[in-house]
């Protein structure tokens, strides 16, 4: 009864969370595709919301092992770094950008 | 059996060729002076039997060998014994390996040469099981009846004094005795090398020590150019620092006794009175490396004699070659001095304690090596070095003292300048020689030290080493405990490893992998050339990638294959060192592993690790990381 209340629950806010991360992508396309002079099928933008989101997915998951591997409870910006660091630039990137708030936080 | 006797009580009647084929052949075999052969297919069949003397159903034979040619081995070798008196053992096994090869049916019981044929396929290479990794076994089976053919020719005439007309005895003799002789005979080929394995190492390797000397020097005159100008007071001790230097990080133990013994003398008052006269030398030897204390072994002991014996030796060769400054001669006399007090405490404490800090340092010096400015001063606390870690607890001795020298890079050089704080100085030396030892270890992996501390065997420890730097070590199979000949083998003269290690291409061992050694890059001593990268072994990785493709493949592609795996594994040791700088650690654990493999996928919620280490690893490892698994149901949880 309670839990499966919950489980829907659950499965609601999952897809208002898939609806939102649709609807941002959707955006997303429409700018590049304004930029660029192309056009984004339907399917595309769907296959790509959906993408993102099964990444984050990934990326929570592994946020949180991180975390745990580094004995903390709590997800901070070197786990972000540790995750991005397959991608050369998003990690020079992620740096640069978590450099900024670090003084800015100082400051 | 009985087909036997029955064979026997015909013996005496005049075979015809064909007609009595069970029997007649039989006793052809026995009989003294058998008839000449008659026919090219009674010859072939008499010649199977005479070669068989056993009383395997024949029926097949005849046909199966009428086709044969009359040079058949088995013509010759009938001719053979019918031209001799005696039967040959190995005609009876020649002919037991073609049955047992060819067809099997022979019960065992019925005859009593079935056991000689039994014990045959020990003896000879067995075809029939052909590992998937050796595609070539199959070639021997072609190559036996050549083998006959030349074991024949060798066959000692003595040899089948076989009066005894009873196939039953002469079977057994066979059994018993060609089961030794053919061994002599038919295997001399197939003789063990490693047999004299032990009478060439000392001679050997003394030769290349003193190879490794002469390089060395040349290499300690041009490094010495460099630190002549930082410290003074570093001294070296003796040669023998110089040959350490210029020896590989995983040299084998051996050389590493030489070595080490080289510079034990130095460090006890007992060793020789010549290492007092080193002290001129210890100019050009200055620059010579912590190397020194590298080549710390187990067997430091044992070698003592050589390494006086090569010190002696080095000496001679060191005059000739360097003539340093006579006024660090002076200052290093100092410091030799100094230095010989405390080494000879640790010499003591050295020789009890275990070697593997002394390995440690041996390995970590050999990284450092590279960082002149420290050369001067880790030669001079090499030897301290390996007294001091000897001190300290093992496996953590080493690295706490190296985390603290981290600091004192700078000091070291500065007290190494003034002779007046020598003897404070010689410990800073130590501490800073143990210091770059640390670096150098972080650099290489920490997983590295992690084993190499953890681990008291040489061996083990260069095959650690060795994984993580050194090529051409098929041994992706071999199991921790590999053979000390198998290192030595790989590790031969490898000199300075080179630190370039960057740390992201040292790639150490995942632990639940198997040894995966590689072979150190090899820069000759006289002059730095670019030193190569550690690298698999490409043959290794043919033979994986072959065994599981089933399939034939160019040699372009295997290139291809090569740089994948590099790369591969280019990635995952540096994943691998950022996850345990993450958690920060400095050594690489397991549950870095388990982190990489489930980014990876192949750890999952649903599939756990130990199933993937149940999988696919061999029952050794397994043991090691399940312990649980051999446990026997007690399970003790640690609080």
């Amino acid at each position: 009864g309670s839990e499966a209340a919950g489980g829907e629950q659950r499965e609601l806010l999952i897809q208002r969370l898939r609806a939102a991360v649709h609807y941002t992508t959707g955006c997303l396309c429409q700018d590049v595709a304004e930029d660029k002079g192309v056009l984004f099928s339907k399917q595309t933008v769907a296959a790509i919301s959906e993408i993102t989101f099964r990444q984050c997915e990934n990326f929570a998951r592994d946020l949180e092992m991180f975390a745990r591997h580094a004995k903390r409870s709590t997800i901070t910006s070197e786990d972000v770094k540790l995750l991005a660091r397959r991608s050369n630039s998003l990690l020079k990137y992620i740096t640069q950008k978590s450099d900024e708030l670090a003084s800015s936080n100082m400051e | 059996m009985d087909g036997r006797v029955g064979l026997r009580a015909s013996r005496r009647a005049a075979p015809t060729p064909r007609v009595a084929v069970r029997s007649s052949p039989r006793q052809r075999a026995r009989v003294r002076e058998q008839e000449p052969v008659v026919s090219a297919m009674s010859g072939s069949g008499l010649g199977k039997e005479n070669k068989a003397g056993s009383s395997t159903p024949l029926r097949h034979r005849p046909n199966a060998f009428s086709e044969l040619d009359n040079a058949t081995p088995r013509v010759m070798l009938r001719k053979i014994i019918q031209n001799q008196p005696q039967v040959s053992p190995l005609a009876l096994q020649t002919v037991q390996l073609e049955e047992t090869e060819d067809a099997r049916p022979e019960p065992p019981s019925q005859r009593t040469s079935s056991t000689v044929e039994l014990q045959l396929p020990d003896l000879v290479p067995e075809d029939a099981s052909v590992t998937t990794f050796r595609m070539t076994r199959k070639r021997k089976k072609l190559s036996i009846s050549e083998f006959e053919r030349a074991a024949d020719k060798r066959l000692p005439q003595n040899q089948a004094h076989s009066t005894l007309d009873s196939t039953l005895v002469r079977s057994l003799r066979m059994s018993v005795g060609s089961v030794m002789a053919p061994d002599t005979v038919e295997k001399r080929g197939l003789l063990r090398r490693p047999q004299n394995h032990k009478a060439i190492d000392i001679a050997a390797f003394e030769g290349g020590v003193e190879q490794n000397m002469l390089q060395i020097k040349a290499q300690d005159y041009l490094v010495d150019l460099q630190t002549s100008s930082m410290t003074g007071t570093t001294t070296i001790r003796t040669d023998a620092e110089v040959v350490l230097n210029n020896t590989e990080l995983f040299v084998e133990p051996q050389l590493g006794e030489q070595n080490l013994l080289a510079v034990e003398p130095q460090l006890s008052d007992s060793k020789t009175s010549a290492q007092r006269s080193n002290t001129s030398y210890p100019a050009h030897e200055k620059a010579r490396l912590e190397g020194l204390v590298s080549r710390v072994s187990t067997d430091e002991r044992r070698t003592l004699r050589f390494s006086e014996k090569d010190l002696i030796t080095d000496h001679e060769h060191v005059d000739g070659i360097t003539q340093k400054t006579p006024a660090k001669e002076g200052e290093d006399e100092q410091d030799h001095s100094q230095q010989n007090d405390p080494m000879e405490q640790f010499s003591e404490s050295e020789e009890m304690a275990g070697t593997t800090e002394h390995h440690a340092d041996a390995e970590y010096s050999e990284h450092s090596e590279k960082k002149l400015s420290r050369k001067a001063v880790s030669q001079l606390t090499a030897a301290q070095d390996a007294g001091v870690e000897m001190e300290m607890t093992p496996s953590e001795g080493g690295v706490a003292e190296g985390t603290e020298h981290q600091d004192s890079p700078k000091a070291e050089l500065q007290m190494a300048g003034s002779p007046g704080g020598h003897s404070p100085a010689s410990y800073s030396l130590k501490k800073s020689g143990a210091k770059p030892l640390k670096e150098a270890v972080e650099q290489t992996g920490e997983i590295e030290r992690g084993t190499i501390t953890g681990v008291l065997d040489a061996a083990e420890e260069e095959a650690t080493d060795d994984e993580s730097d050194i090529e051409d070590h098929e041994s992706e199979e071999i199991s921790m405990k590999t053979p000390m000949f198998v290192h030595a083998a790989a590790y031969r003269p490898h000199p300075v490893l080179s630190p370039p290690h960057p740390v992201k291409s040292a790639s150490p061992e995942l632990p639940p992998q198997p040894v995966r050694a590689k072979p150190v890059p090899k820069s000759s001593g006289a002059a730095q050339r670019k030193t190569r990268e550690p690298e698999i072994a490409s043959s290794l990785i043919k033979q994986i990638f072959s065994h599981y493709v089933k399939t034939p493949v160019t040699r372009d592609a295997y290139k291809i294959v090569e740089k994948c795996s590099e790369r591969y594994f280019k990635q995952i040791s540096s994943d691998l060192e950022a996850y345990s700088q993450h958690a920060g650690r400095k050594t690489v654990e397991m549950a870095d592993v388990e982190l990489l493999m489930r980014r990876q996928g192949l750890v999952t919620d649903k599939m756990p690790l130990h199933v993937l280490v149940e999988r696919h690893l061999p029952l050794e490892y397994r043991k090691l990381l399940i312990p649980i698994a051999v446990s026997g149901n007690k399970v003790i949880p640690c609080k």
